[in-house]
């Protein structure tokens, strides 16, 4: 069972189409909304799917003592072993690797400890970035048979991957047995179980191209769509901008990369890393994305 | 800002897809069905109607622009613009020899050759007509239409208004449906309104001319549309048309005719040129009810549509009329299809339909030889192609083929008129090019 | 005339209620080839051509205007 802590509600209330079920998970707002379905199932649903989403969290937060992130982080150059779905999770993270040329690297997560990105011109110095350099780097560290192991001083962070697997598990916990349709939305990254019944598609609202532009309306009927990057966090010194995406290959942000990037795909997973991918082609993100064929609203 | 897809090297997709099925224990996926609603809608055609034997050709430009904000609500503007030429058959009958005719205008007059089906070219035209929509959604299951129309000829101006209410029932399984549309036109003539069933007069003599007419038609509707399946979809629509006023043509006439011969009786022109014969303008009443009863039935087989409707009118002019349309499409790969298309169509003639009127009789109430109050079937046969282009746009090219063909009621015939092919039947080609897009 | 036409709507109506499918089963019914008016250009232009040349019109609806062709 996942932690009972303060803050961990679900809260039920009916809209113009169905019901919203809202609750608080890894760090962003929840919520499930529903097309329909009487107050009994959707309770009973949307529990369900709070209950695997502070599952992942608790399992996979870097915050918490005693998890498998915490065993792993705190190995100090030992073997630690992991269970079937963590290895899951590190197999998927080592095929982006490879697949993004060693730009997508779970162990990178230690740079934020040197680049806070307030909207504040605090560059930090080489030297900092420098120091922060020699603990990342997937390619040292040893991955078989369900055995990860790092060098002293490496971190293993999932953030980059977790949000999105845990909307499709919760797409899936929200789908098997309910008479109704779902969309499933942690703070922007969703999924819907199948199209609504009253109308013709979920209407999801992306932002425009620019902060003044209007607001488009996006049909989705089945499928998911997920953002990368945020248009309120960077750091702007001398006239350059630097987004929030570092590359851990420098240390340093991606040098012009768009402020966010929305794909919409198969599942909230391949939509996340989609985007994830694009930014860190930086100025190349949008003939990457043209290339796969994918639909993207690419904001500069 | 571009959100559009294309079919290109996917390598980074694939292995992406494959990864993610194996982290999510899942075999296989559903595919994404996303899109972006677009804020803007283009609809525009080029069309070309073509009647043989010098009749009636139309080329004509139309488009349809939408604007479409959130929550569902649509401006749409519409403009059309046709430019009208050819001739059309005046309503007098055939002769053995040659006939004059004065045109409508009154200025000068016009022959037609012996034999030949009296047709009066002066049907030179443009017509410009306007619509304008505002659609939005009345609370969760309603949706509530108004929108108004202006057309303008040389010799019509036509003002409406419109509105319709439609309701969802049964999970959006059912919709009921009701509207009405009210119209103002005024009729102009070239020359003026001839006061009915007074003899065509020599060139330069308008004194059985009056001034501006006008006539008023309210249409009522009411509908009901039906999911029957996963694949069947139906609809029936009740309309009522009401119309009153100014229902007459102002340039047809009906020949005199000699009791026994059927012959057109003889006059002498005037000096300045002026009808051969005698004509009268015809006479039409002053009002008309008509109901229709549509029904429209949609089926879906394995990727290809049929699209199947009947319609039956009926009306206190005493026309009944049978109407139905087939259409079936079927898809080409997946950015084109091919649409054959078949219309039949058959009516029988007003009560007050004359071939001509009969000199030595005392006249009816209303006579009127318009072949399109007449006793005839029409078949349109037709092909429409359309296809996807690398913007994702739409466009299509329809090509179809218009037949009439119709009789005149054998006791009407007089004479020598029986031995004569009296019936104007038409032939028509239709072409039509479709730009669609959205923004 | 009236009365059957009220009979043919009750009719309709009364039999819809138990009609239809589930939400998740309008897949086909959603395609742009399954609505009732697909293409409202060529509609709108077919319906002009034949109030021009015949003595019926609409059916399906109205909308757009006369003109002095009939």
């Amino acid at each position: 069972m996942p932690q009972a802590r303060p803050g961990r509600q679900v809260q039920l209330a009916a809209t113009e189409h169905g019901w919203a079920g809202r609750f608080e998970a890894m760090g962003s707002p929840c919520e499930v909304l529903t097309d329909g379905g009487n107050k009994r199932e959707v309770h009973a649903v949307v529990s369900s799917v709070a209950e695997e989403a502070w599952r992942i969290e608790d399992k996979f937060s870097r915050y918490l003592d005693g998890n498998i992130i915490h065993r792993i982080n705190t190995a100090n150059g030992q073997a630690v072993e992991v269970d079937a779905e963590t290895a899951g999770l590190i197999d998927f993270a080592v095929t982006l690797f490879d697949l993004s040329g060693g730009r997508f690297d779970i162990t990178s997560g230690v740079l934020r400890g040197a680049w806070t990105f307030d909207g504040s011109d605090n560059i930090p110095d080489q030297a900092s970035i420098d120091a922060l350099m020699q603990r990342i780097g997937w390619q040292h560290a040893t991955w078989h048979e369900s055995h990860l192991t790092l060098l002293p001083g490496m971190e293993v962070d999932l953030g980059g991957i977790g949000k999105e697997y845990a909307v499709d598990r919760c797409a899936r916990v929200a789908q098997e047995g309910a008479g109704f349709a779902s969309m499933v939305n942690f703070g922007g990254d969703l999924a819907v179980t199948g199209p609504p019944g009253n109308r013709r598609a979920w209407k999801i609202g992306i932002e425009g191209p620019t902060p003044e532009a209007a607001e488009r309306l996006v049909d989705l009927r089945q499928g998911a769509l997920a953002t990368s990057g945020d248009a309120r966090r960077y750091l702007e010194r001398d006239g350059v901008r630097y987004s929030h995406i570092l590359d851990p290959t420098t240390g340093w942000p991606v040098p012009d990369a768009p402020s966010s990037i929305t794909v919409a795909a198969d599942t909230c997973t391949q939509a996340g890393m989609l985007s994830t991918l694009a930014m860190l082609h930086g100025r190349d993100a949008e003939p990457f994305l043209a290339d796969q064929g994918v639909l993207y609203w690419c904001r500069p | 800002m571009k959100a559009f897809t294309r079919k290109h090297e996917r390598s980074v997709s694939a292995t992406l897809a494959a990864a993610t099925c194996a982290l999510l224990g899942t075999t296989a996926v559903t595919p994404v069905d996303a899109q972006e609603e677009p804020e803007w809608d283009f609809n525009t055609s080029l069309l070309y109607y073509g009647e043989d034997e010098g009749r009636v050709q139309d080329a004509s430009f139309k488009s349809i622009i939408r604007r479409l904000y959130t929550d569902d609500r649509t401006l749409s503007l519409g403009f059309t613009v046709d430019a009208l030429t050819g001739a059309t058959p005046s309503g007098a009958i055939r002769q053995d020899g040659p006939q004059s005719f004065t045109r409508p205008s009154g200025s000068s007059s016009y022959t037609e050759p012996a034999g030949e089906l009296p047709l009066d070219d002066t049907f030179r035209d443009t017509r410009v007509a306007i619509t304008a929509g505002w659609q939005q959604p009345a609370g969760e299951k309603g949706l509530l239409s108004v929108g108004a129309s202006v057309s303008k000829e040389y010799d019509y101006l036509h003002t409406g208004v419109n509105a319709s209410y439609a309701h969802d029932f049964n999970n959006r399984n059912t919709t009921v449906s009701a509207g009405f549309a009210f119209a103002n036109d005024s009729i102009e003539p070239v020359g003026g309104a001839p006061i009915p069933f007074t003899n065509m007069l020599d060139v330069d003599d308008t004194s059985n001319r009056v001034g501006d007419q006008d006539k008023d038609v309210l249409d009522l509707v009411f509908g009901v549309s039906q999911v029957v399946s996963k694949n069947l979809l139906i609809q029936a629509n009740y309309s009522l048309s009401q119309s009153d006023g100014y229902l007459n043509n102002p340039y047809k006439v009906l020949s005199l005719v000699d009791g026994v011969t059927g012959d057109t009786l003889p006059r002498t022109p005037g000096p300045n040129g002026g009808p051969s014969g005698q004509y009268l303008f015809e006479s039409r009443p002053d009002e008309r009810t008509q109901h229709s009863l549509y029904t429209q039935a949609k089926y879906y087989m394995n990727g290809k549509v049929l699209d199947a409707s009947y319609r039956y009118m009926t009306d206190d002019w005493e026309i009944d009329s049978h109407t139905l349309d087939v259409r079936y499409r079927i898809p080409i790969g997946d950015a084109s299809y091919l649409e054959p298309h078949i219309r039949y169509y058959t009516q029988s003639e007003a009560e007050f339909y004359r071939l001509s009127l009969d000199g030595s009789s005392p006249l009816p109430q209303y006579a009127s030889s318009d072949y399109r109050l007449g006793n005839f079937d029409g078949i349109t046969a037709g092909l429409k192609y359309g296809w996807k282009t690398r913007n994702d746009n739409d466009m299509s090219l329809r090509v179809e083929w218009y037949q009439q063909s119709g009789t005149v009621p054998v006791v009407q015939l007089i004479g020598n008129q029986a031995a004569r092919d009296n019936y104007p039947d038409l032939n028509a080609l239709i072409v039509q090019f479709s730009y669609r897009f959205s923004r | 005339m009236l009365r059957i036409v009220a009979i043919f709507l009750v009719l309709t109506c009364t039999g819809c209620t138990s009609m239809g499918v589930q939400p998740w089963e309008r897949e086909i019914l959603a395609k742009e080839e399954m609505q009732l008016t697909v293409d409202p250009l060529e509609a709108a232009t077919d319906d002009h051509i034949y109030f021009s040349k015949e003595a019926s019109s609409g059916g399906r609806g109205f909308g757009g205007g006369g003109c002095g062709c009939n």
